[in-house]
């Protein structure tokens, strides 16, 4: 293990340093620095063309100057090795720029990458489990629908829509008749195809899905909820108790006792947390919501070791999520509770979903209003980096697992008769997963190469905007710069993707 | 990255033009003060496409648009340049005047109290270190021209911009009040007005170089010139100032010594978060006229054209400009409230021919020239864009300037107003030469015009070979091609246009073009303090230009900008400094 462990390293080194001469040859080929000079009738000219050749060493051989390059990323690897990316034509350290492009492509993609895998993997299930339904026809649709999108075009549309067209409309947010009724239907048909059932079980659904919505929106439209919203002393207990009964029913089933008891305990505490943290919330900072978060998840596991019985493993397990996902509905609460202080800010002007950039410039606010306004900037990009890498995770997820629920040990513990929920969660799923880590693994790897278009439509200056500028400018540094961090993620991701395979399918082994 | 600084371009765009110097130089009228209005407390929020890197915009690594506009806003001086290139003086910053015209004696006086932002007094010592900045003076290096790098001597400020001109130049007078000081060329100037001196604040260079500002005022008032013939040893005074200078204002992040960004003009830098806006507030200690009537300015860099005008309709920006293409004018149209103006850019594309080969032939270059499909050109071309875009008739002008009407109706620009085959194959005489036509493959604007051009030759009997290619700028000056179509910046910058580029001489005389007249008068117009005369003999040239058949221009490039209701009185500008020009006039509602 280790002497693979080793070799791998040392291959992995060997193709970073020849990969990067190759691409440090084709950058400083790729366009010539002196162009626009060339032609210039400046009648300094030859004297810039003199400053830029000293500035770049461009009299040297591109040889010589990836070997000086190479000197110093080498210093990177060395611990306070006095890391020398270099600096742009403007003078610029790459080391600076580099660091601000990756926190700016992280902020980016890791939301919309953890929403991908999760969106992906759950609807890839759903499909797998739903095959050939409806349900199934239009997830796959839909998929693809946004798969083939280009990103430039989805940009477009969600700032169109979903930006100029929601800011717009809070203006005056009143849902029309004919809005709510067609919201209402569909929302009916989607819940009726995804539960599914008999035929008394579907219309059932149905109506209560299109009466529970339409009575929501028209609510939401009197009261324009949509400016100073909130869930209210009703709704928000309600919402924890429901996230504490969905994890009972997923995880353990409706007839496990301790399960509910767990759920119950878990529920009953954070209700009461939410009336008694009403007057606190406001002053809380970022470390005091995680502290939060903490809190909850630990009442959860205390619940679940002492209620657990004889599966304690398993009551943990639903009492921390109930935990955690009740902290998140008054959290949740909190931030709609902000909402309306946000949206008539002097900065924001009464329109909050931005189309550009990661912060509105010289806003003042407190916690929540601050990260509101990261929020609604992160909105757009999200949603649109989500949608285009979804479908593939939904596809690998749909596969997985329709290939795993045709395995003879599904077919065994069917036929012990065990409920169909058991079956999928415990034996299924987790088995059907395999494959996915890898895909995931690799893609993560791929995530700090940033998405150019997505960053250029969104004005986020990322790993794109450097690579593309200095591109568009033949200065090589920052483009090196880039490209070095995406081989070494690139490979090290590869890597542990293989080694989390063999950990994670023991009949894998890595020699 | 540009040519030249920002603001060396920006005032020669309307070199040449006559008007200029005598506003400088006699007229004592105070431009029309403003009736006192009150600030707002409003910001406005322009998007720029490139992020800001250095606070001086005229070193070498600084000389970029976004640099030279917060520049713009950060800087006084004792002009500006108006939106009809026009340099239209500031006096409320100071005056420069013409004493005397040979020896050509040019004096400075800055008015009294002017402060930088940190309190310290705008005085002659600043305007002592601007001079040897932009003079270049002591500059005694010889350059290896293959590699850049100094073989002997010393090279002191890495300034973008020319110093032609002030390089001969000495500081005679100094005033004992530090108000006024007096600069005395060794042959008269025609680009005197032109030389504004003020740069970086002298105490913060000094500061930072470490060592005295009376050393390094002595130091720049008592060297002697530097001669690459016979090289110096070091003047290791003002070589400490001048490395400072070359890199020491480039910036990643807003730095913690506030001495690195300090503001002689209306604005100063307040915040910048990088990659995403820089924040301007209104200067306290600023005493000049140009003041705005709101007292915030915010930058956004957003770099796609697209995402600024969405950014605009959705109010997080008010004034945009964006590349101009008939997308984004159809976009900026459609949404409510959004005026939008337009106009030329001072980047023009031209046709040139080398004089050798088939066009040693006179009839062979008008025969060609007559076959340029210039309307058609700027009609498919320009007009979805700018709907009042022209033909471009001038080598020297652009229709901004004054001197563009009088010199179009004189140069015989009118023999190829349209494309005549007829005339084309008369002067041919039923010879079909073969033209190598070089462009940019990677400009749409390039190709359109090589293929029209093409088509329209062909019918003339020439036989067009494309030798388009990407790297066609290292091959100017080859004998690859016969004929080029390729841009120009700043078009009109008449004093320096003629000997770089018409002069036989010239650096950027790729054609092998030689007359002997445009020899003469391009140098007489360097001596020149007369703008009449100046302007009289650079229309001769631009005659001499259509005479000889060097050429044509073809269209300048156009362009854009747009603003919102909150906005008001913004115009067109083509130059660098683009929307921003007029700021202290523009009107904002809360």
């Amino acid at each position: 293990m280790l002497s693979y462990v080793l070799r791998r390293i040392g291959v992995s080194i060997l193709i970073i340093v020849a990969a990067s001469f190759l691409m440090y040859t084709l950058v400083a080929l790729a366009r010539d620095p002196l162009e626009d000079l060339y032609a210039s009738n400046s009648p300094n000219k030859d004297a810039l063309i003199a400053q830029r050749i000293e500035w770049l060493n461009l009299d040297q051989p591109i040889p010589v100057r990836w070997f000086n390059w190479l000197l110093g990323v080498i210093r990177c690897a060395i611990p306070f090795g006095g890391c020398d990316l270099g600096v742009t034509i403007q003078n610029q350290e790459v080391t600076t720029l580099l660091a601000r492009a990756m926190a700016s492509t992280m902020q980016l993609v890791t939301g919309a990458a953890i929403l991908a895998i999760f969106l992906g993997v759950l609807v890839g299930i759903i499909s797998a489990l739903r095959q050939y339904s409806a349900v199934d026809y239009t997830f796959t649709f839909s998929s693809f629908l946004f798969y083939s999108l280009p990103s430039f075009v989805m940009g477009v549309l969600l700032k169109v829509f979903v930006a100029l067209g929601f800011n717009d409309w809070l203006a005056s947010p009143v849902f029309t008749w004919p809005f709510i009724i067609v919201a209402s239907i569909l929302s009916g048909v989607f819940w009726m195809v995804i539960l599914g059932g008999k035929a008394p079980r579907r219309l059932m659904v149905f109506a209560a899905s299109v009466l529970v919505t339409g009575a929501m929106l028209y609510g939401m439209s009197v009261t324009a909820w949509f400016l100073d919203p909130s869930l209210g002393p009703i709704l928000a207990p309600l919402l924890i108790a429901a996230f504490g009964a969905s994890m009972v029913l997923i995880i353990a089933g409706p007839r496990a006792r301790y399960a509910w008891r767990t759920a119950g305990a878990t529920v009953i505490v954070l209700v009461a947390a939410y009336f008694i943290l009403q007057p606190f919330l406001p002053n809380f900072e970022l470390w005091g919501v995680i502290l939060l978060f903490v809190v909850a998840g630990v009442i959860g596991g205390v619940a679940g070791w002492f209620l657990g019985e004889y599966d304690k493993g398993q009551a943990i397990r639903i009492g921390v999520l109930t935990g955690l996902l009740g902290m998140g509905v008054i959290i949740f609460d909190q931030y709609l509770q902000n909402w309306n202080e946000y949206i008539t800010n002097p900065k924001i002007r009464g329109r909050p979903i931005p189309t550009i950039g990661s912060e509105t410039p010289n806003l003042v606010g407190d916690f929540w209003i601050q990260s509101t306004d990261t929020f609604t900037h992160l909105l757009l990009p999200t949603i649109s980096l989500m949608l285009i890498s979804f479908a593939g995770y939904t596809r690998y997820a749909r596969g997985g697992m329709l290939e795993t629920l045709n395995q003879d040990y599904i077919r065994t513990a069917r036929a012990k008769g065990l409920p169909e929920r058991t079956v999928v969660v415990r034996h299924a799923f987790r088995n059907s997963l395999i494959p996915i880590t890898t895909v995931i693994a690799t893609d993560v790897g791929s995530l700090i190469g940033g998405a150019i278009i997505t960053e250029r439509i969104f004005a986020f200056s990322g790993m794109g905007a450097l690579f593309n500028n200095g591109l568009q400018a033949a200065d090589p540094n920052p483009v090196m710069a880039y490209f070095v961090v995406i081989a070494v993620f690139a490979i090290t991701f590869n890597f542990l993707a293989d080694l989390a395979y063999s950990a994670i399918d023991p009949r894998v082994r890595v020699k | 990255m540009s040519d030249k600084t920002w603001r060396m371009r920006a005032l020669a765009a309307i070199a040449g033009v006559g008007a200029t110097a005598v506003v400088l130089a006699g007229c004592t009228t105070t431009p029309e003060v403003e009736p006192t209005q009150e600030v707002v407390d409003a910001a406005v929020t322009i998007a720029e496409t490139n992020e800001f890197t250095s606070t001086n915009s005229n070193s070498a690594t600084g000389n970029l648009d976004i640099n030279g506009i917060v520049a713009y806003l950060t800087q006084s001086g004792f002009a500006y340049v108006s939106d009809s290139y026009e340099v239209v003086p500031d006096e409320s910053f100071g005056t420069m005047e013409l004493v005397s015209e040979d020896p050509l004696q040019v004096k400075y006086t800055l008015n009294e109290g002017l402060q930088w932002s940190d309190g310290d007094p705008i005085d002659t010592d600043d305007l002592v270190l601007g001079w040897a900045v932009t003079s270049g003076i002591f500059d005694d290096a010889t350059l290896d021209p293959a590699t850049g790098e100094v073989t002997t001597g010393t090279q002191y400020f890495a300034y973008a911009g020319s110093t032609i001109g002030l390089n001969t130049s000495t500081i005679t007078e100094v005033a004992d009040d530090k108000l006024s000081l007096t600069v005395e060329y060794d042959t008269p100037f025609v680009d005197w007005n032109l030389n504004e001196l003020i740069d970086q604040p002298i105490h913060v260079v000094a500061e930072k170089a470490g060592v005295e500002v009376d050393a390094l005022v002595d130091t720049i008032l008592t060297s002697p010139r530097g001669d690459a013939a016979a090289p110096a040893p070091v003047n290791e005074t003002l070589k400490a100032a001048a490395d400072f200078w070359n890199t020491g204002f480039d910036m990643t992040a807003l730095p913690d010594d506030p001495s690195l960004y300090l503001s002689s003009g209306p604005f100063v830098i307040e915040s910048w978060e990088p990659t995403q806006s820089m924040t301007l507030v209104a200067n306290e200690n600023y005493k000049g006229d140009l003041k705005p009537s709101f007292n915030e300015m915010v930058i956004r860099f957003i770099g796609d054209s697209q995402a600024q005008v969405t950014a605009l309709q959705n109010g997080e920006v008010d004034i945009v400009s964006p590349q101009a293409s008939g997308d984004t004018l159809t976009s900026l149209q459609g949404i409510d409230g959004v005026t939008v103006n337009q106009g030329d850019e001072l980047s023009y594309d031209h046709l040139d021919l080398t004089f050798a080969g088939p066009f040693a032939d006179q009839n062979v270059r008008e025969a060609f020239l007559k076959t340029i499909p210039r309307q058609q050109l700027v009609d498919t071309l320009i007009k979805p864009v700018n709907p009042d875009a022209e033909v471009l008739n001038s080598q020297l002008f652009i229709p901004a300037q004054a001197g563009y009407a009088d010199s179009v109706a004189n140069n015989g620009s009118d023999a190829y107003a349209e494309v005549d085959i007829e005339g084309a194959k008369e002067l041919l005489a039923g010879a079909t030469p073969t033209i190598r036509l070089m462009y940019n493959i990677n400009n749409p604007n390039r190709v359109a015009a090589f293929e029209a051009i093409q088509a329209s030759a062909s019918e003339a009997g020439f036989i067009i070979e494309d030798v388009g290619r990407e790297d066609w700028g290292s091959q100017l000056g080859t004998d690859i091609y016969d004929a080029v179509v390729f841009g120009w910046i700043s078009s009109g910058v008449g004093n320096g246009t003629i000997p770089q580029i018409f002069a036989s001489t010239g650096g950027s005389n790729f054609n092998r073009y030689a007359n002997e007249t445009v020899d003469a008068n391009g140098e007489e117009i360097q001596v020149t303090t007369d703008p009449d005369v100046v302007t009289e003999l650079t229309q001769e040239v631009d005659a001499e230009l259509f005479a000889d058949g060097y050429g044509l221009p073809l269209f300048q490039l156009p362009g854009i900008n747009a603003h919102n209701e909150r906005v008001d009185g913004t115009t067109y500008m083509g130059n660098q400094t683009g929307v921003v020009w007029n700021f202290w006039e523009w009107t904002v509602t809360g």
